[in-house]
């Protein structure tokens, strides 16, 4: 019995620093898009349809990267963007195809999560903007998933 | 609701009216769009039930004419499993559109059965079996969902295995379905908004650069599509102009034509 509890405490041991490496080192992607179907969870309730496929990568503070997509007139659109570093702060904005601002005013940014909405005016490619504003990270995990009504 | 709870609420909404206020005042109204080359993304595939979502807002929309009861010849050929595919994902959706149960159930099991056949049929069971279970239920919400669960399951399937150009068939095989159910309601009754639903040059864009990718897959289906979509994008690449009615009647032909040539073995 005392073997038994000698390995299982040298064994946590052993465990301890990956435990406290997992934000940096074991964080992914997929974190990430568990933040951003958190913001669209409300959504949902209000009669979006949130797709089941997203979009992420890493990106450093004050990095921006774009997704170009098809938007259709006459529906109703929530993109959200989420990461999992706690202090970061992301943002997500829309622009068509000429590259002027097309969301709604309510979209919304509350650290890690951020929000944009858009009513398109007309069919065609759309431009979202997602960012890493700050982060204490080096790289910083983003994923955005939208829904539609 | 307790006074706790509803001062957190007010708060939340205070805090929210400042990041919003915070928020309008930073964004730039216009960004170049030429500078944003090199960290674009691939255009993003809709699901066939995002345009229909949008053409039903036009007006009332018969769908139970647009359900297809033949799913299609047993292929052997990956590429060929695959754009069939995503047609009959497509197909799903036009038969949860039309609220037809027992279509939507076979719809079920021919997916399973393709699914099996391109190697992803573990991945699509349980999606399958809901499919149907929803369906007998009624509960088109969750068909829907369900369906888009399947096809994200089959298409993440395929890219961990690296049979990504698959993957892009599904999509391409779920779009021309689509299309070809779109411009079918629309010719029957014009409309300019639902003639402009098929403005999606990006989108046929990123599918020619896929299938000129694709050298390797022998299938005839394949390089017929490509000429295909040389006619179609002069039709609906047109700008800031109007999409015509014979430009909808055309691209409907040219996309039925495909649509039979998945279905069936040349």
């Amino acid at each position: 019995m005392n073997a038994l509890a000698n390995v299982l405490l040298r064994g946590s041991f052993l465990l301890l620093p990956l435990i406290a490496l997992k934000p940096a080192v074991f964080a992914s992607v997929d974190d990430a898009q568990s933040f951003a179907l958190q913001a669209a969870e409300p959504y949902v309730k209000q009669g979006f349809q949130v797709r089941e496929d997203y979009w992420g990568g890493d990106l450093g503070s004050g990095e921006k990267k774009a997704v170009r997509q098809q938007l259709f007139k006459g529906n109703e659109y929530w993109f959200w963007l989420g990461t999992e570093v706690d202090r970061a702060k992301v943002s997500i904005h829309v622009y068509d195809s000429d590259g002027k601002l097309a969301e709604e005013a309510d979209g919304w940014e509350k650290g890690h999560f951020a929000a944009a909405h858009i009513i398109p005016k007309t069919t065609g490619s759309y431009f979202i903007i997602v960012s890493v504003e700050q982060s204490p990270e080096e790289r910083t995990h983003w994923a955005l998933v939208y829904g539609f009504r | 609701m307790t006074p706790f709870t509803r001062c957190l609420k007010v708060s939340a909404v205070a805090l929210s009216g400042l990041t919003l206020c915070a928020q309008g005042a930073q964004v730039p109204q216009h960004i170049d769009i030429k500078q944003l080359s090199k960290t674009v993304e691939d255009v993003v595939v809709p699901l066939p039930n995002e345009i229909f979502g949008a053409l039903n807002k036009l007006g009332a929309v018969n769908w139970k004419e647009h359900v297809r009861s033949d799913k299609g010849t047993n292929f052997t050929e990956r590429p060929r499993i695959a754009l069939l595919l995503g047609s009959v994902i497509a197909d799903g959706f036009v038969a949860v559109q039309a609220e037809d149960a027992p279509a939507v159930k076979e719809i079920g099991q021919r997916v399973l059965a393709l699914a099996k056949g391109i190697g992803v049929g573990n991945s699509i069971t349980p999606h399958a079996k809901a499919i149907i279970e929803a369906a007998d239920k009624r509960n088109w919400e969750s068909v829907r969902q369900e369906l888009d669960r399947t096809q994200n399951s089959v298409q993440q399937a395929m890219n961990e295995v690296h049979d990504e150009k698959l993957s892009q068939l599904v999509s391409l095989g779920g779009w021309l379905r689509g299309t070809e159910v779109l411009t079918s309601v629309v010719t029957k009754h014009f409309s300019a908004d639902g003639a402009e639903l098929l403005h999606q040059p990006d989108l046929l864009s990123y599918f020619q650069t896929r299938l000129q990718g694709m050298p390797e897959f022998n299938v005839s289906i394949l390089r017929e599509i490509e000429a295909a979509l040389v006619q179609v994008k002069p039709l609906i690449d047109v700008g800031n102009a109007r999409i015509p009615a014979e430009s909808v009647k055309k691209i409907n032909e040219i996309t039925t034509r495909l649509g039979n040539g998945i279905v069936t073995r040349d």
